[in-house]
């Protein structure tokens, strides 16, 4: 028997998590599919001022982003809340499946099947809502998939009054849509990662506890970077020497950096995670 | 085969097991009796795979438990002592999880409903505490699997429901089945457990048969308390007297009183028993 992989086992666990995922994460998706439709009636019923109530796809894009990043936080405390629980996880722990099998399935769930129903209910909620004569303009489904091409275009659009300096071009440039598409489904693969870390090294309030921890880590790394740049003579001498000459050759050098920080970054982040939770469902006591 | 060899385990400063070895042959009925807090369920934790021994080893069949592969646990089913519910039916339940185990029998497990009258229509948190612990026994017996360990299964069943459980247990196990029953309410599971291991802290004070045990032991029933016995109780007409079996004699194992002599004179019958 093949104690690591077996096909007909691992859709064992996928139809028992499946079977799970309806009963246990429903209501919050249900909850922030809300959100868009109680924006619009409280924009429909309490109208204030013409020009302010029109939303745009790009901005309720923006919003459904946000909303699916809440999604993705909660789905792996909605999902697999108690498998760590030293009562509530015997269950789990004693299910006849390899632990790659429980962790494949813990991924797919949380990375791939939570953003893609939220994504698919609400861009659906949002273009039954854009039929009627209401606030909102255009369809957010028909450039969702497009829309990092359609932020440049958006925000060039919307300069009316020319408040974009020279430097935007070069942002245009150097981040391709694809570039930035790779990025954020990355960033729902680190964020995920991150909470389902989470889920595994705490027993109570898991979501709230690894919110904590990423602001205390995010405190302790930017006082760490400030510090690092405010001693750094060098790299004060740098950026002095930055002028009208030399600036666009330092924001594409900024964004080089960034580019490679943030991929790499996310890349590391997301695989000693992943692995991090797989040997936490591996070794989990009871 | 289960087999405990030289196996220590401690929770953070609390030593629960120190070089203790024990095995459970196949196809047996144990009752693992011990005083609360003696290492019960964390013997059957161990067994498991739920937790993972500090020195020394466990295997069930050749197989590493704490290693929590498949082969091992499509094999174990392990009923807890809390009874700790999903918010959906038994049978949705059983039939969700039954899938993972090769003998797993939906038909068994709708007999067993019926034998342990549990209402097949209700939710689990619908049901009362009793019904619960039946319904998970249903489940339980119906995946089929090598090795069944409960913990304090009667707990919390009133008294025909703890005949019934006596007699499902009984009836429904094969002979290629090894359960292994936790629990200190030694009366519940009297006539249905046979070998017997008793607990004591960081020891195994016996591991037999009634056959063993009545080889040795001497379960005496009379009018007066005797001297030389290791344990004596009073009984409503008499006393019992647990005394050494020196002459061969027969006798009815009485497991309560066998207990108390046993933790009244550890040392002498470990040694006995050996």
């Amino acid at each position: 028997m093949n104690n690591t992989f077996n096909i007909n086992r691992f859709g064992k666990i996928l139809k028992h998590d499946g079977l799970n995922f309806i009963p246990n994460s429903i209501l919050t998706l249900a909850i922030l599919w809300a959100i868009p439709v109680v924006i619009y009636l409280f924009t429909v019923l309490m109208p204030t001022n013409e020009t302010t109530n029109i939303y745009d796809a790009m901005s309720r894009i923006n919003v459904i982003d946000a909303l699916l990043k809440i999604a993705v936080i909660i789905a792996p405390a909605r999902l697999y809340k108690y498998c760590n629980d030293s009562r509530k996880g015997i269950g789990y722990a004693m299910l006849p499946a390899s632990t790659l099998e429980k962790f494949l399935s813990m991924v797919i769930y949380c990375v791939i099947v939570t953003p893609i129903i939220y994504i698919a209910g609400a861009l659906a909620i949002d273009s039954i809502l854009a039929l009627f004569n209401g606030p909102y303009e255009g369809f957010a489904a028909s450039m969702y998939f497009d829309k990092f091409a359609q932020i440049d275009k958006s925000i060039v659009d919307h300069d009316v009054a020319g408040l974009l300096d020279d430097t935007w071009p070069i942002f245009v440039e150097n981040l391709s849509p694809t570039f930035m598409t790779i990025l954020s489904l990355l960033g729902i693969l680190t964020l995920s990662s991150i909470f389902m870390f989470g889920n595994m090294i705490f027993k109570k309030r898991k979501t709230g506890k690894m919110i904590g921890v990423l602001i205390l880590l995010s405190i302790i790394i930017m006082i760490i970077f400030i510090n690092y740049v405010a001693n750094n003579e060098a790299l004060i001498n740098y950026f002095e020497q930055i002028n009208e000459d030399n600036v666009t050759e330092f924001i594409e050098r900024m964004i080089f950096i960034w580019m490679n920080v943030a991929l790499y970054t996310e890349i590391i982040i997301s695989a000693l995670l992943l692995w991090g939770t797989y040997r936490k469902i591996k070794t989990q006591k009871y | 085969m289960i087999k405990i060899n030289n196996l220590d385990f401690a929770y953070k400063n609390t030593q629960v097991f120190k070089n203790i070895s024990l095995e459970f042959q196949k196809g047996n009925i144990y009752g693992l009796l011990g005083e609360n807090g003696v290492g019960k369920t964390t013997l059957l934790k161990l067994i498991c795979g739920l937790q993972k021994p500090q020195h020394g080893s466990v295997t069930v069949d050749g197989l590493t438990p704490s290693e929590r592969q498949p082969e091992f646990l499509q094999n174990v089913y392990f009923l807890p002592e809390e009874v700790i519910t999903e918010d959906t039916t038994p049978e949705k339940f059983i039939q969700k999880t039954g899938v993972f185990y090769p003998r797993y029998d939906f038909a068994l497990f709708n007999k067993l409903m019926g034998e342990l009258e549990v209402d097949l229509s209700k939710k689990f948190n619908e049901l009362s505490h009793g019904q619960k612990k039946k319904a998970l026994l249903a489940c339980a017996m119906s995946l089929q699997t090598d090795y069944l360990f409960l913990d304090e299964p009667t707990n919390g069943l009133d008294i025909p429901s703890k005949a019934l459980f006596r007699q499902v247990i009984s009836r429904y196990c094969s002979d290629e089945t090894t359960v292994i029953i936790s629990t200190h309410q030694v009366k519940d599971v009297e006539n249905l457990i046979d070998p017997i291991v008793i607990l004591d802290k960081d020891d195994v004070l016996l591991n037999a048969s009634f056959a063993e045990i009545i080889d040795k032991i001497y379960f005496e029933y009379g009018p007066e308390r005797l001297q030389n016995a290791y344990y004596t109780e009073m009984l409503p007409g008499g006393y019992i007297n647990v005394m050494p079996n020196t002459e061969h004699l027969e006798s009815n194992v009485n497991i309560e009183a066998l207990f108390n002599a046993v933790m009244k004179n550890k040392e002498t019958i470990k040694n006995l028993m050996k």
